[in-house]
C-alpha cells in the first residue's frame, strides 16, 4: 500500500488518493460497526473478534501511514514555500482540534464510564446473593434427599424378611405412604425384583448401575441427584435391603424435584455460572471495550485528519491557483487561470482575478501597439534627422541642450552628446572653438517668441579656416517659449561656390571685354611701327621699334593673362580613374631633376591608388612645385619636400617648402581666387588646385611649418571607394 | 475435584502416545494424552464456567519431494470436548462429540477425556497397504469456543490457552 500511495505524488490531490482515502476510512467505520457490535454479548463474531481487532488495528496503521505521509508532503510544500501552504497547515490544524476535542473527550468519558459501569455488575453483594441462592438450592436439594433417604430407609425396614409377594403388595403401598415417584427392588445382580411407579406408563425401574450394587452390597447406602433430560432433576437413594433368604437386595427410590425448584435452582446456577464467567472476562472485556473505543477514536481521529487535509487542499487550492496567476501576471504571463470549481465567494474571486488579467492583458496590448506607433515615428522622425544634411538641435528654456542630430555634430566638429544639459552660456568653457557661436545663438533664442528667427554665423572650423552656418530658430511647445529648436546649415561652400561662379562670370566677360580692344591695339602698334619706321631717324625708330615691342609683348601678356582667367573659369570636368599618385608625383618630378633649388622626394610605395584624372593632378602637382619653387627664390638655402604617404582612407600628398610661409590671415580663409601673396601672381594657382582637390572629392590644407615654411596637404580619397563622390559644390558650379 | 497426582498449577497437555491400526472397521485410532488443566481452569470449571477442548488429526500423505507443498491429507477429524461442572448436582459433564456423561469427579472426566478408543478415521481403502503416512495429533483448548474477552485477554495468557504440540508419527498400514 505504502509504495502505491508513494506513486501518487500528492495522494490526496488526485483521484485515486481519494478513493484509496475513502475506501479506507469506509472499511474503518464498518470494522468499528462490526466491533461495537460484536462487543455486545451476542454469538456474532464469536471466533472471529482478536481478528477483527487485528484488522481495526491495521486499518487505523493504514490510515495514519496516509495521514503521515500527507503531513510530510505538506511539510515539504511548506519547505519549498508553495504558496497556500501555510494555510492548509492552519486549516488542518484547525480541523483536527475541531476533531480532537470533542473525540478526546467522549472518549475519555467514555472509558470511564465502561471501567465504571462494568466494575459496578460486579458488586460483591450480587456475588454473595448468588452464591446464597446457589447454597439454598443446593441445601434444598440435601434436605430432600435427606428426606428421601429416611423414607428410604423406613421402607428397607418394612420390606426386610418380606418374600416377593409380599413385598410386591408392600411396595405400592409404602410409595404411595411416602409419596415418592418411584420405588424398585433389585437382587444383587440387578435384577429387577419388584417395582412400582406413579407413572402407569412406566413399565421398568431406572437400572442400577455395577458400581452402585457394590456399595449396596458393603452396606453402604447412596443418595445422588440425577438430572435427567426429560424429567429434570431426580432425587435417587439406594439402600440395602436384607431379604428373607438372607441375599442383599437393593431399595431404589426415585423421588422427581419439583419442577418450579428445578427451574429456580437452574435459574440460579445459571446465572451463577454466567456471573462467573463475566467475572473471569471482566479484564478481557474492559480490554476489549476499550481497544475498540480507542480503536474507533483513532479512526475517526486520523480520517478527520486526511478529511481535513483533503478539504485544506481543497479550500486553499484557489489561493495556490491566484498566486500562480499572480506570479504569471507579474512576469507578463496574461494568460486566463482554470477558474476554480467551487460555489463560493473563492470562485467569484477567481474569476474576477481572470477578468482582472484579462483587462490587463488587453490594456498591456494598448499600450505595446501605441508604444510600437511612437517608436515607429520617433524613429521615422530619426532617420529623418540622422539622414538630414542641416544640424538641428533643441534647447530646453534654460537654454540647455536637449538633444541634436549627428549632422549638427558633424558641422560644428564636435561631440555634442557632451554638451548635452550644459547650459549655452558655458558651452565656451567646455569647447573654446564654439565661443563665437554661443553669442549670436544666445541673441537669436532671446529673440522674439513665435517668429522664426535666422541669422549667419560664423565660427572657426576645426583646422582654423572659417565656417559660415546659416542658422533658424523657432519655438516649439505650447507656450512657445518653452523649447527652441535650431536649425543650421554649413554654407560656407556655397557661399565658396556662389562667389566662385561670380568670379568665374566676371573673370571670362573682363576676359572677353578686354580681349577685344587687345587685338586693334596691337595691330595699331605694329602699323605705327610699320609706316613710321622709315619715316623716322634713327634714334627714333629706334625708340618706336622699343616701344612697339613693349606694347606688344604687354598685350600679349595682357591676351595669356585673360586667356588664363577663361581657363579658370570653364575647365573641363575630371575624369576619375584609379590612379597611382608615387607613379604619376615621380614622372613630374623627373622634369625637375636639373633645377635649382633641388627637389627631395619621399614616395611610400606603400601607398594604394586614388581615383583620378592624371592631366589634373600633374596640373595640381606642377601648381604646388610652382608656388613652392617661388617661395623660396630668396632663402639662401632652398628646400623642397614632395612626400606622398597612406592616410585614413586616403593618399596624403605633401609640399613643404622653408619659405616666408602664408600670412596669418590666408590660412584662417577658405581658399579664394585672385588672393596672392607673390608679387606677380594672379592668385589662380592654389585656388585650381583646391578646385581640382574638391572635383576629386579630397580636401587641401595649408599650414605653416614649426622650423619655417610652409605645408601644403592634399588628401585624395582612395580608388577602392568607387568613383568619387560628385560633391555638392560641383553640382552647384557646374549646374 | 480430586487433584490429580503432579498436578502443577500450570496447565499441560502432552500426547503421551498415539497409534493407527487398520482393523476391519477401517483405520481406528487410539491416543492417550497427559492433561493437567492447573490451577486457573480448575477454578474457572469450578465456578460453572465451560470447558471447551478439541483433538485436531491429520493423516498426511507426505511425498517427499518440493518442500511438502503437494502434500495431501488423507484424512483428518476433530473430536470437540466439552467439560462442566453442575455445582447444583456438584457432578460434572463430559460432552464428546454428541454424547454426554455425567461424571462424579474431575479426574474421571479428565481420564475419560485422556483416552481415544477405536475412533475411526479413515476407511480401509483410503490407506495403501506397505506406504509411508504421516500421522498428527494434538489436544487443545479450542480458543473459537471461549468467550469474546476471554479470547482477547487470553492473547499470550498460558493458562488459557492450553495445547498439546504436535505429535507426529508414521503409519505403515
Amino acid at each position: 500500500m505504502t509504495s502505491r500511495s508513494l506513486r501518487w505524488q500528492a495522494a490526496l490531490s488526485t483521484r485515486g488518493g481519494r478513493i484509496l482515502t475513502g475506501v479506507v476510512i469506509l472499511c474503518g467505520a464498518i470494522l468499528v460497526y462490526l466491533l461495537s457490535s460484536a462487543s455486545a454479548d451476542t454469538p456474532a463474531f464469536a471466533s472471529g473478534i482478536v481478528w477483527l481487532l487485528g484488522a481495526g488495528v491495521a486499518v487505523v496503521l493504514l490510515l495514519m501511514m496516509l495521514a503521515g505521509y500527507q503531513l510530510v508532503l505538506l511539510r515539504r510544500r511548506l519547505k519549498a514555500r508553495i504558496f497556500g501552504s501555510k494555510l492548509t497547515l492552519r486549516l488542518v490544524l484547525l480541523f483536527a482540534l475541531v476533531a480532537l476535542l470533542p473525540g478526546v473527550l467522549v472518549y475519555s468519558v467514555s472509558v470511564q464510564f465502561l471501567t465504571r459501569s462494568i466494575d459496578t455488575w460486579f458488586d460483591i453483594r450480587v456475588e454473595k446473593a448468588l452464591e446464597g441462592g446457589l447454597a439454598l438450592g443446593r441445601n434444598t436439594l440435601d434436605t430432600m434427599l435427606r428426606d428421601l433417604r429416611t423414607k428410604a430407609e423406613a421402607m428397607s425396614l418394612s420390606l426386610t424378611d418380606q418374600g416377593p409377594a409380599q413385598q410386591r403388595h408392600l411396595i405400592n403401598a409404602l410409595r404411595e405412604q411416602a409419596a415418592v415417584q418411584e420405588a424398585a427392588v433389585f437382587d444383587q445382580n440387578g435384577v429387577v425384583r419388584v417395582f412400582a411407579s406413579d407413572a402407569k406408563e412406566r413399565l421398568a425401574p431406572r437400572l442400577v448401575s455395577g458400581e452402585l450394587l457394590q456399595n449396596v452390597r458393603m452396606h453402604q447406602s447412596s443418595a445422588r441427584i440425577l438430572s435427567d433430560p426429560e424429567e429434570g432433576l431426580l432425587l435417587r437413594v439406594v439402600v440395602p435391603v436384607t431379604s428373607r433368604t438372607g441375599e442383599m437386595h437393593v431399595l431404589q427410590l426415585i423421588q422427581k424435584v419439583p419442577p418450579d425448584i428445578t427451574r429456580d435452582a437452574d435459574a440460579v446456577q445459571t446465572a451463577y455460572g454466567e456471573f462467573q464467567e463475566l467475572m473471569y472476562s471482566r479484564p478481557g472485556l474492559k480490554q476489549m471495550y476499550g481497544l475498540s473505543l480507542t480503536l474507533a477514536l483513532l479512526l475517526a481521529l486520523f480520517a478527520s485528519l486526511l478529511i481535513a487535509i483533503y478539504f485544506s487542499e481543497r479550500l486553499s487550492a484557489p489561493l495556490g491557483v491566484l498566486a500562480e496567476g499572480t506570479r504569471a501576471v507579474a512576469q507578463g504571463d496574461f494568460r486566463e487561470r482554470t477558474p476554480v470549481k467551487s460555489y463560493d465567494e473563492l470562485r467569484i474571486l477567481t474569476r474576477s482575478f481572470n477578468e482582472m488579467t484579462r483587462e490587463l492583458a488587453e490594456a498591456r496590448e494598448a499600450t505595446q501597439r501605441y508604444q510600437s506607433a511612437v517608436e515607429g515615428a520617433k524613429n521615422f522622425l530619426e532617420s529623418v534627422l540622422a539622414n538630414l544634411s542641416a544640424g538641428v538641435m533643441v534647447f530646453d528654456g534654460a537654454r540647455g541642450l536637449r538633444s541634436a542630430n549627428p549632422s549638427a555634430g558633424r558641422i560644428l566638429g564636435v561631440d555634442l552628446a557632451g554638451l548635452e544639459g550644459i547650459p549655452l552660456e558655458r558651452w565656451a568653457e567646455r569647447e573654446p572653438r564654439l565661443g563665437a557661436l554661443v553669442e549670436p545663438l544666445a541673441t537669436m533664442l532671446a529673440g522674439g517668441s513665435a517668429r522664426m528667427r535666422e541669422g549667419e554665423i560664423r565660427i572657426p572650423g576645426l583646422r582654423g579656416e572659417q565656417l559660415t552656418l546659416m542658422a533658424k530658430v523657432s519655438g516649439i511647445g505650447r507656450s512657445g517659449e518653452r523649447e527652441f529648436v535650431v536649425v543650421f546649415d554649413d554654407i560656407t561652400n556655397l557661399l565658396q561656390a556662389q562667389r566662385q561662379a561670380a568670379w568665374g562670370e566676371v573673370a571670362r566677360r573682363m576676359a572677353h571685354e578686354i580681349k577685344n580692344p587687345l587685338t586693334p591695339i596691337q595691330l595699331s602698334a605694329e602699323r605705327l611701327q610699320l609706316r613710321l619706321h622709315d619715316k623716322l631717324a634713327a634714334p627714333d625708330a629706334d625708340m618706336l621699334d622699343r616701344l612697339t615691342r613693349t606694347i606688344v609683348d604687354q598685350v600679349s601678356a595682357l591676351k595669356g593673362m585673360v586667356d588664363e582667367f577663361s581657363r579658370h573659369a570653364r575647365t573641363p570636368a575630371a575624369a576619375l580613374r584609379p590612379l597611382d599618385l608615387g607613379q604619376l608625383t615621380r614622372e613630374v618630378l623627373g622634369l625637375y631633376e636639373s633645377s635649382n633649388p633641388s627637389i627631395v622626394a619621399k614616395i611610400d610605395p606603400g601607398a594604394a591608388l586614388v581615383s583620378g584624372d592624371p592631366a589634373k593632378l600633374r596640373q595640381v602637382l606642377l601648381n604646388l612645385i610652382a608656388n613652392a619653387e617661388d617661395a623660396v627664390a630668396s632663402v639662401t638655402m632652398p628646400r623642397i619636400l614632395v612626400t606622398v604617404e597612406p592616410a585614413t582612407d586616403a593618399v596624403a600628398l605633401r609640399v613643404a617648402d622653408n619659405g616666408a610661409g602664408f600670412p596669418g590671415d590666408m590660412l584662417h580663409r577658405p581658399i579664394e581666387p585672385y588672393v596672392t601673396t607673390k608679387a606677380k601672381g594672379t592668385g589662380l594657382g592654389l585656388a585650381i588646385v583646391n578646385k581640382i582637390v574638391e572635383e576629386h572629392g579630397g580636401t587641401i590644407h595649408l599650414e605653416n611649418l614649426v622650423s619655417g615654411g610652409a605645408r601644403v596637404s592634399v588628401l585624395l580619397p582612395l580608388a577602392q571607394r568607387g568613383p568619387a563622390r560628385q560633391t555638392p559644390l560641383e553640382h552647384i558650379a557646374h549646374g | 475435584m480430586t487433584a490429580a497426582p503432579g498436578r502443577a498449577s500450570e496447565p499441560a497437555i502432552h500426547v503421551r502416545s498415539a497409534d493407527v491400526s487398520v482393523t476391519t472397521d477401517g483405520a481406528v485410532l487410539d491416543a492417550n494424552f497427559q492433561i493437567d488443566l492447573g490451577d486457573t481452569l480448575e477454578e474457572a470449571l469450578a465456578k460453572g464456567l465451560s470447558l471447551h477442548f478439541v483433538a485436531e488429526f491429520e493423516l498426511i500423505y507426505e511425498r517427499w519431494y518440493l518442500l511438502n507443498l503437494w502434500n495431501r491429507t488423507i484424512a483428518s477429524f476433530e473430536l470437540r470436548y466439552r467439560l462442566n461442572y453442575n455445582a447444583l448436582t456438584r457432578q460434572y459433564r463430559l460432552t464428546v462429540g454428541s454424547l454426554t456423561q455425567n461424571v462424579e469427579t474431575l479426574a474421571d472426566a479428565v481420564q475419560t477425556m485422556a483416552r481415544i478408543r477405536n475412533q475411526v478415521i479413515a476407511s480401509r481403502d483410503d490407506l495403501k497397504p506397505g506406504q509411508d503416512y504421516t500421522a498428527q495429533l494434538r489436544l487443545r483448548i479450542d480458543p473459537k469456543q471461549l468467550p469474546k474477552p476471554f479470547q482477547i485477554s487470553s492473547i499470550g495468557s498460558k493458562s488459557w490457552n492450553v495445547s498439546s504440540e504436535w505429535y507426529r508419527w508414521t503409519v505403515r498400514p
